[in-house]
């Protein structure tokens, strides 16, 4: 097998368990794989592998792909998921698809099971990974966590060596609050709405869409004064043809045409804040 | 928030159990009733972690279902749907008098609490006299250790160490478990503890065993200690809790108690020593 390329696809908000259109980002992330019948094991842990998370897991993507999924609870009971190796079935997958929940739990449960090093390992052999939300989050080395009480900063597995924040849109203190993280230390990042997913290439970014005519993202970068939150050039997946269609050369030729590629050449009207 | 005040060793309360309890025994309010009466607190509030089965709806509502109607205020916390609570972890989990660990994966269920640092807040609960009830992975992660089903097959696995000694559950209600319990407990892998059957519950003051109850006439307990590379049993008879206007044991306790006993003349066990 050809070396694959590591990518990771990290989404604010949105997909098949959150936008009743969420086909659009699932597209796109699905035509970054090279098969016919991609092979996608979906990982449920943030939410407790809820059962109703499950089923529409399957729903949306059995019919196209070899789908599966991984529980780490009621492994005793068999789960109709993965159940012996996970490693061997982790790293022949096309894609693993993390749901959204809480990061910290998500976390905790994957590191007692060892499934942190597997997805490091996977994402070097060029399985792509993504998600929404707890499944974006995770995959940074720091990133802004407000699903409970006050912000407060996690560390995350770290592949990709920035912060990241989700939801940007979702509450108007959000944006607030990643600002004054950056500027009191957090590492430099990106911050994605509902809607919107970032495409990382290795460790860069590659592109930005969004299944919404309207979705945003930004970099945001520590300044003398605060931060400097720049807007990133983002795709609306619904205008035009189609996603990126054919498949091998399609993501980078498409992040080339869009974007410039890479995320230091991002550079568009800061926004002081 | 401050630490709260420690309590004389004898007033700190572990009870674990076998399995039982709402989750397991509709039917059967024995052992809830027993938790309930731990607190000297007249109205109790009793806070369900059910962090080791993935917070699912059906223990919850379980919780919900057994504690609603009885003199107690009953709340959980959910650590997947932690958005739903506004007030601070520490906070819930000292302003309980008593806390009752649901069943499920002890391995996702000691991760998770560390993730969430709520490992320290428990200790920290247990020595301000907090009660700590639970069954199952929620009675074997009090203990040095225990045997797990986490990744399938049973294996030994390392618990929070509050009380001395390692648990095995559902000494009856699945058998392959307590081979294993056994074979870690003879060559050291784990320390000698306890072996529940389903519907027995041990009692701690502190660290000291005070008390063997049960909610099922027949159901059994037994300690089993490695000396000199033998395995030493002894059988512990549990006191059979009365039921107040709730004891309805059915016909359905009947045909576990049949079960039971076919169980136990299967495995020969005879209790004593072997």
């Amino acid at each position: 097998m050809r070396p694959r390329t590591p990518q990771i696809v990290a989404l604010g908000g949105g997909g098949f368990s959150m936008e009743k259109e969420g086909s659009l980002l699932d597209e796109y992330v699905l035509s970054l794989t090279d098969a016919t019948r991609p092979r996608v094991c979906f990982l449920p842990t943030a939410s407790g592998d809820a059962d109703h998370y499950v089923v529409r897991f399957y729903r949306r993507f059995s019919p196209s792909c070899d789908a599966s999924h991984l529980s780490l609870f009621r492994r005793d009971q068999g789960t109709g998921g993965v159940e012996d190796d996970f490693a061997t079935h982790l790293l022949a997958q096309d894609l693993i698809y993390v749901g959204g929940g809480n990061v910290v739990s998500m976390l905790g449960a994957w590191r007692a099971h060892g499934l942190d090093a597997i997805l490091r390992k996977a994402w070097r052999r060029g399985v792509i990974l993504c998600g929404p939300s707890a499944g974006s989050l995770c995959w940074f080395a720091e990133a802004l966590s407000a699903f409970h009480g006050a912000p407060r900063s996690i560390k995350g597995l770290g592949l990709l060596p920035y912060s990241n924040c989700v939801h940007y849109d979702a509450e108007p203190a959000r944006r607030e609050e990643y600002h004054r993280f950056v500027g009191d230390g957090m590492r430099p990042g990106f911050a994605a709405e509902d809607g919107v997913a970032l495409h990382f290439r290795h460790t860069r970014l590659a592109a930005a869409v969004s299944s919404r005519p309207d979705g945003r993202a930004f970099r945001v970068k520590p300044a003398r004064d605060g931060v400097v939150e720049t807007p990133l050039h983002v795709d609306y997946l619904g205008a035009g043809p189609a996603v990126p269609v054919p498949p091998t050369q399609s993501a980078e030729a498409a992040a080339c045409a869009r974007n410039d590629v890479a995320s230091e050449s991002i550079s568009q009207e800061p926004v002081a804040a | 928030m401050s630490p709260a005040a420690a309590v004389d060793v004898e007033e700190r309360r572990i009870f674990a159990m076998g399995g039982g309890g709402f989750t397991m025994e509709p039917n059967n309010p024995l052992l809830d009733d027993f938790v309930l009466g731990l607190s000297p607190v007249k109205e109790p509030h009793v806070l369900f972690l059910p962090t080791a089965s993935g917070d699912t709806t059906a223990q919850i509502n379980a919780f919900r279902s057994r504690f609603a109607d009885r003199t107690c205020v009953p709340e959980h916390v959910s650590l997947f749907r932690l958005q739903d609570t506004k007030r601070p972890l520490a906070e819930i989990v000292l302003d309980a008098d008593i806390i009752y660990v649901g069943g499920g994966s002890m391995r996702n269920l000691l991760a998770i609490w560390r993730a969430h640092g709520l490992d320290r807040l428990l200790v920290e609960a247990w020595k301000a006299g907090t009660v700590l009830a639970g069954l199952s992975a929620g009675a074997m992660c009090w203990f040095q250790g225990g045997v797990t089903r986490s990744s399938g097959p049973p294996e030994p696995i390392s618990g929070l160490g509050l009380l001395d000694g390692s648990l095995t559950v559902h000494a009856d209600g699945e058998p392959e478990r307590l081979p294993v319990w056994l074979a870690a407990v003879r060559d050291g892998t784990l320390p000698g503890g306890w072996a529940l059957d389903d519907g027995v519950g041990l009692l701690f003051a502190g660290r000291r065993l005070e008390r063997v109850v049960s909610s099922r006439p027949g159901a059994g307990a037994q300690r089993v200690d490695a000396i000199a590379g033998e395995l030493v049993r002894h059988r512990l008879e549990p006191e059979l809790l009365e039921g107040q206007s709730h004891g309805a044991l059915g016909g359905i306790d009947e045909a576990v108690e049949e079960l039971r006993r076919v169980h136990r003349m299967r495995r020969g066990m005879t209790g004593g020593r072997g």
